[in-house]
């Protein structure tokens, strides 16, 4: 019924109350019927009785069986009487209808006088009287077939009707509801073809001056307004569109002038480095020539100075070679594949027994997972994360590293690298993976600052991210992750 | 019963009657006597029974006739007058009338049942038996009448046909009546119809 349409709905309405009405009105009508036909034989059989009665007081009186049964013989044109008798003033049985009937069908003695309903049978006892003497009882006995009949004459009457209200009904209904319905059925066609093809244009038509009308007006309304917004959506809509086009054109030009001056950058570092390279051999080459020929001229003083230039020099070529290593990864092609990180891990460690040499540190390994990625860089990564572990637990008692991967990685892998040494100062957390960024004293700690940096730019170039925790004198943790 | 009968069928094939058979046959022939003699005596009984009933019955119409026969007023002398049976000569009903009238009402009138030897007793009466004892005087008996409202009642056959209201005959053993409706009509009474239903109408004669 919920889905059924409102022309079914309606006329289902229409046709369910006339029903219902009509149903109740035949229901009380052969109720009345009932009562009022039932009155209306015991009045009917009652007044006969009292006629037989009356006729037959003369037989009773001057014994004439043979009358009597003239007079009862009279009732054989009443098909529903089924039995008659009269009996006399002793209460024995003088005449009897029909005449054919075994006298023991027969109550053996009158019942009091009155009349009762007994199994679809109508029993009346009479008396018969003569001028107030009792000279008898007159019983009659009448099948109920009449109002048997009767009803099932209704019951035709009323099945006949209901079918003719159903057709009646129906038609009716069908033409009645075309009024009514024939406005919500233009406004939702109407409504329909709005929202199949946004065309706010449309208007609904109005068929009727009531809350139809009102409703097709207001909901023309609206459309009207809807077709209003629609049109300044779509001019602001044009603006936005046109504005982005600019921003968009604006920040591709921007970025390739980014790229550009960063191409520019990376050129101009990489031939700085590499035309820096040249004269740094000479003052290395010369300072081995100037040390072999002037060992002997130099006082004490002469080689110290000899010593820091020469040391100065060297670490020079270090920074040199780092930027330069720095430069070519930014341009290097990721040559990605799948990676098994345990074994890459450990190599990573043998490769730092020369600087592990006669220190006793404690290296706590987890198991890694296998993961995508270009393996000469994943292996820095770890090589630089570990070298930096290895220098800053120098001087602790028990150095401790820890290499693992957090249990909840959200759609990536999160590995970490914690150790005891020197830690840092969390507020400089920002400036670690920046290139050159140092937070100790190159005396203290040997290094260029290119390390963390190539770090960072290595997973950033694999989709992941670098951060760090730490505490001064209590440790740091180095975390990066890569994507699942 | 069972036990002579069975004597005799062992005896017959002899061919010889024996003492014991003749007495027997003696015991057989005094049963059938006495049998005859009972049978006799059932029927006289039956028919003085029937006499009596028929007494009886006659008794009852007399005093049905009460209900459904109308007098004229001027038949009572007061409102409260006692309503009067009169039986004429010698009574066949004996005390089944009295019986049968008892203390009942017709009318809001008591009846009562007047007995007269002759006709020099006879006072005014509303119904009046005729006695077949009176055939002889009928004549003086009707010139009385004549004129008076009283319904009056005789056996048929006779003389009584010519001018009794209403006459007794059997037919097959049973009560009947004949109403001369002319008669009662002239004596100003008015006979119900369903009284009518029951008889057999005739006229003067």
């Amino acid at each position: 019924m919920k889905r059924a349409t409102i022309k079914r709905k309606l006329i289902s309405v229409i046709m369910g109350t006339s029903l219902t009405v009509l149903a109740l009105t035949c229901a009380v009508f052969i109720g009345y019927e009932y009562v009022t036909f039932r009155k209306a034989l015991v009045r009917g059989l009652t007044l006969r009785a009292e006629m037989f009665a009356g006729n037959s007081s003369a037989a009773l009186a001057f014994y004439n069986q043979a009358d009597a049964a003239a007079v009862l013989s009279v009732l054989s044109k009443d098909p529903h009487i089924v039995a008659a008798c009269l009996y006399d003033n002793q209460g024995r049985l003088f005449a009897q209808y029909p005449s054919s009937t075994p006298s023991e069908t027969f109550p053996p003695t009158p019942g009091r006088p009155g009349h009762r309903f007994d199994r679809g049978h109508f029993i009346l006892f009479h008396p018969v009287l003569e001028e107030n003497r009792f000279l008898g009882t007159f019983y009659l006995k009448s099948d109920l077939s009449a109002m048997r009949e009767r009803f099932q004459l209704y019951s035709l009457i009323v099945l006949i009707v209901v079918a003719g209200s159903i057709v009646v009904a129906f038609g009716l209904a069908n033409r009645f509801q075309k009024g009514i319905l024939e406005p919500i059925l233009t406004l939702a066609k109407t409504a329909r073809s709005v929202s199949e093809c946004k065309d706010y244009s449309l208007r609904a038509r109005k068929l009727s001056e009531d809350e139809m009308g009102l409703l097709t007006d207001s909901f023309n309304e609206m459309l009207g307004q809807i077709q209003q917004r629609d049109a300044s959506l779509r001019r602001n809509e044009g603006e936005i569109r046109k504005l982005n086009a600019d921003l968009e054109r604006r920040v591709q030009q921007r970025t390739g002038a980014l790229e550009d001056a960063n191409r520019e950058l990376e050129s101009f570092s990489y031939s700085v480095s590499h035309d820096l390279r040249a004269p740094l051999r000479h003052i290395d080459g010369f300072l081995g020539l100037l040390k072999k020929r002037c060992a002997a001229v130099l006082d004490e003083k002469g080689h110290h100075y000899l010593n820091n230039i020469c040391g100065s020099a060297k670490q020079m070529g270090k920074l040199i070679d780092d930027l330069l290593a720095f430069s070519r990864m930014g341009r290097s092609e990721l040559r990605a594949s799948s990676v098994e990180l345990t074994g890459l891990v450990q190599a990573s460690v043998n490769d730092l027994a020369l600087e592990t040499e006669g220190r006793d540190i404690t290296w706590e390994i987890g198991p890694l997972p296998q993961v995508a990625g270009d393996p000469g860089l994943l292996r820095q990564v770890w090589a630089n994360l570990l070298s930096n572990a290895v220098k800053y637990t120098r001087g602790r008692e028990k150095p401790k590293i820890e290499i693992g991967v957090l249990p909840n990685g959200n759609g990536e892998h999160i590995f970490f690298v914690r150790d005891n040494g020197a830690g840092f100062d969390m507020e400089y957390a920002d400036k670690l993976f920046g290139v050159f960024q140092r937070l100790h004293r190159a005396d203290e700690f040997e290094g260029t600052g290119i390390g963390l940096a190539n770090v960072r730019r290595i997973v950033s170039r694999h989709g992941g991210r670098t951060w760090a925790e730490g505490k001064v004198g209590a440790g740091a943790i180095f975390y990066f992750s890569l994507p699942k | 019963m069972v036990e002579p009968r069975s004597s005799l069928r062992h005896a017959i094939p002899k061919g010889v009657l024996s003492y014991r058979d003749t007495a027997v046959c003696l015991a057989a022939v005094s049963l059938v006597l006495i049998l005859g003699t009972l049978a006799e005596n059932i029927v006289a009984a039956e028919n003085r029974t029937k006499v009596t009933r028929e007494a009886d019955l006659k008794a009852a119409f007399l005093y049905n006739f009460a209900q459904f026969v109308e007098w004229p007023p001027e038949a009572f002398s007061k409102p409260d007058a006692q309503f009067v049976i009169g039986v004429l000569g010698v009574d066949p009903f004996g005390v089944s009338l009295d019986q049968m009238v008892g203390n009942e009402m017709v009318r809001n009138r008591k009846i009562v049942v007047r007995r007269y030897r002759d006709l020099r007793e006879i006072t005014p009466c509303h119904i009046l038996y005729i006695s077949p004892s009176e055939t002889a005087q009928l004549d003086q008996i009707f010139q009385v009448l004549r004129g008076k409202s009283t319904l009056t009642v005789g056996e048929s056959g006779g003389v009584m046909e010519r001018e009794c209201m209403v006459r007794f005959l059997l037919v097959e053993d049973k009560l009947r009546l004949r109403i001369n409706l002319q008669a009662a009509t002239a004596a100003r009474l008015t006979i119900s119809s369903k009284l009518l239903r029951q008889a057999e109408v005739s006229k003067t004669k």
